[in-house]
């Protein structure tokens, strides 16, 4: 009797120690990475968001004065921060909407089965593994005036040619064209790998029920692609709205203002006017309405 | 298809029945080639005519003449900009730089992806989730607390901190593609291994890493090319022209009143290049990897 309790007991003590080496060794190999992302994002971040509430210059960033909330209110009457809030909405709605059309029609034209498709679908990912500078290096050379490709069309057709990133009016599309071109191959491999993992049989059944080719779409691949979709969607919601060097490296936020956005007005606010804390406060802004966005969005997929 | 009567006409459709898939139709092929083509001239002929121009001379890029003749092909804008010695440092820096980022967060990817698929502990799943939720925030508010932070740690315009700032941009998504293909590896193997008297250590050596290859090829690949593209990082941490790497190495060749374009271009070309080569080789893994990798998740 009471070697059995003895041995129970030292049963438990073993299962105990080795539950609890088993979670040393578990936090052990995952503290490098946390460490590393803690110290050299976690806390910046922190401080970021604490420099939103104080007047701060770059010049000087060791005086702060407390302000509380007069950053906000001071954005609310910015109309620099008010247009470049509206250009990233905009270029995010239109950017978004178009890789994903774009980016289903090219998913759907690779999964047809003709002869070389595997070329075409290692090709396609060329424009989203180069470097932004590069892709904005090969945009602004096709729209120089006098020998850039585009131009020299435009010019033989009899229309105007000029420099179009200085154009007002066609350098924020010229953006939006950029987002769309490095992204759309990204979504079309997503999306194609999604469907590819539709059973047959499902749109064996459904033809036997009479679903025309539409029909199959909309009530068998459409559904089961949309996990995917969301995926892609809440990634390059995020990767448009927070996005800095396309706009930056193509027109610095020109002509007049007209393709300003959130990402360069917080660079010019804080390294070309020294205004930290009026920089941050536009950051904070930007976390939030993507933070908001992601949950709002994550849970209507989650009730559908 | 096969009602044709005409012998020679028969062949024909025969052998194109044969070249093509089963449901698949001559003129449906002809559609799916014709959107097919359409999508690649949009993707591909800016980037083709980049690489056409780089090899074209000064006096043709600079005319309004649209096609090369075979005259005007030359490589000397690629010995003038190799022949510079700083383009070549920033070369050597930017594989530096790629390859030491792709070891480091592939060495702590993998050690985190491990202890969040095999071990159970308290703030596990908040871990991942906090992880992840980095993706989120926009770079430029962090960037000055982050300039402040490397400048007292003495790692401005050193190619380390650049190595490490690349590093925890890299690190959420690559443990969390490696944790995803971990998982799917049965833990029996683990175990076995285990009753042979292995340690956690050679257990990861020796069972984890060598089935996950397809894993970390795929969260390698994306770190090597998230390192290589950087600019925006390195313009604010490099300050001397030594710790440059390419993307910002390219202002180079082009100053506020004049771009030479012809160096720009073929700069730009090698600037691309071994990231186009690198997913050459390692496509048959990324595509597949890439695009599963969103549906881990499920």
């Amino acid at each position: 009797m009471a070697t059995q309790t003895e041995s129970q007991y030292s049963r438990y003590k073993e299962e105990f120690s080795s539950f609890l080496t088993d979670t040393w060794i578990g936090y052990a190999f995952v503290i490098p990475a946390t460490v590393l992302l803690a110290v050299v994002i976690g806390y910046p971040t922190l401080r970021g968001l604490y420099l939103a509430f104080f007047e701060v210059s770059l010049l000087n960033p060791e005086q702060m004065e407390f302000v509380g909330l007069q950053h906000f209110r001071a954005l609310a009457a910015d109309p620099i921060f008010k247009a470049a809030l509206w250009h990233t909405v905009l270029l995010t709605a239109l950017a978004v909407s178009f890789q994903y059309l774009l980016g289903l029609g090219l998913a759907l034209a690779l999964k047809e089965k003709v002869p070389g498709a595997g070329i075409f679908r290692s090709l396609s990912m060329v424009t989203w593994v180069m470097p932004i500078i590069v892709m904005v290096i090969i945009f602004r050379f096709m729209v120089q005036n006098g020998f850039g490709p585009v131009n020299i069309i435009l010019d033989s057709l009899g229309m105007r040619t000029t420099y179009w990133f200085g154009e007002p009016g066609v350098a924020f599309p010229l953006i939006v064209v950029m987002h769309v071109w490095r992204n759309v191959p990204f979504y079309a491999i997503s999306l194609l790998a999604a469907m590819n993992s539709i059973p047959k049989e499902q749109y064996e059944a459904a033809r036997l029920d009479g679903a025309g080719p539409l029909e199959r779409f909309r009530y068998v691949t459409l559904p089961q692609i949309s996990y995917v979709s969301m995926i892609m969607i809440v990634l390059h919601v995020t990767f448009t709205f927070k996005n800095f060097d396309i706009v930056y490296l193509s027109t610095g936020g020109g002509p007049l203002g007209n393709t300003e956005v959130l990402a360069t007005y917080v660079y010019k606010q804080a390294f070309e006017q020294y205004a930290l804390g009026y920089g941050a406060s536009i950051g904070v802004v930007m976390l939030i309405l993507m933070l908001t966005f992601t949950i709002v969005y994550v849970k209507l997929e989650e009730v559908d | 298809m096969a009602t044709s009567t005409d012998p020679e006409d028969r062949n024909l459709s025969q052998r194109i029945d044969a070249w093509l898939d089963e449901d698949m139709s001559p003129r449906r092929a002809i559609g799916v080639y014709l959107v097919l083509g359409l999508y690649f001239a949009f993707l591909l002929l800016p980037v083709v005519y980049m690489v056409l121009a780089s090899f074209t001379s000064q006096s043709f890029l600079f005319s309004p003449e649209l096609v090369p003749a075979l005259g005007d092909l030359t490589l000397a804008n690629y010995e003038t900009v190799l022949s510079r010695g700083d383009f070549r440092t920033y070369f050597y820096n930017s594989m530096i730089v790629a390859t030491s980022t792709t070891l480091l967060v592939l060495t702590v990817g993998i050690l985190a992806g491990y202890s969040m698929s095999r071990f159970d502990y308290p703030g596990r799943g908040g871990l991942l989730y906090a992880f992840l939720s980095t993706q989120m925030l926009p770079i430029v508010l962090i960037l000055i607390p982050f300039y402040i932070l490397m400048f007292s740690l003495n790692l401005v315009d050193s190619l380390l901190g650049i190595v490490i700032a690349h590093s925890v941009i890299g690190i959420p998504l690559g443990t969390w593609l490696l944790k995803g293909y971990i998982d799917d590896i049965p833990e029996s193997l683990d175990e076995a291994a285990k009753m042979d008297g292995c340690s956690h250590l050679s257990v990861l050596r020796r069972v984890i890493v060598p089935l996950a290859m397809p894993g970390i090829a795929v969260a390698g690949f994306y770190t090597f090319i998230l390192s290589w593209n950087d600019y925006l990082l390195v313009s604010v941490l490099s300050q001397t022209a030594g710790t440059r790497t390419l993307p910002f190495g390219l202002q180079l060749f082009q100053s506020q009143n004049a771009v030479a374009w012809n160096l720009l271009i073929t700069a730009a070309v090698i600037t691309m290049a071994p990231v186009i080569l690198l997913f050459a080789v390692a496509q048959r893994w990324v595509v597949e990897g890439l695009a599963s990798g969103g549906m881990k998740g499920n």
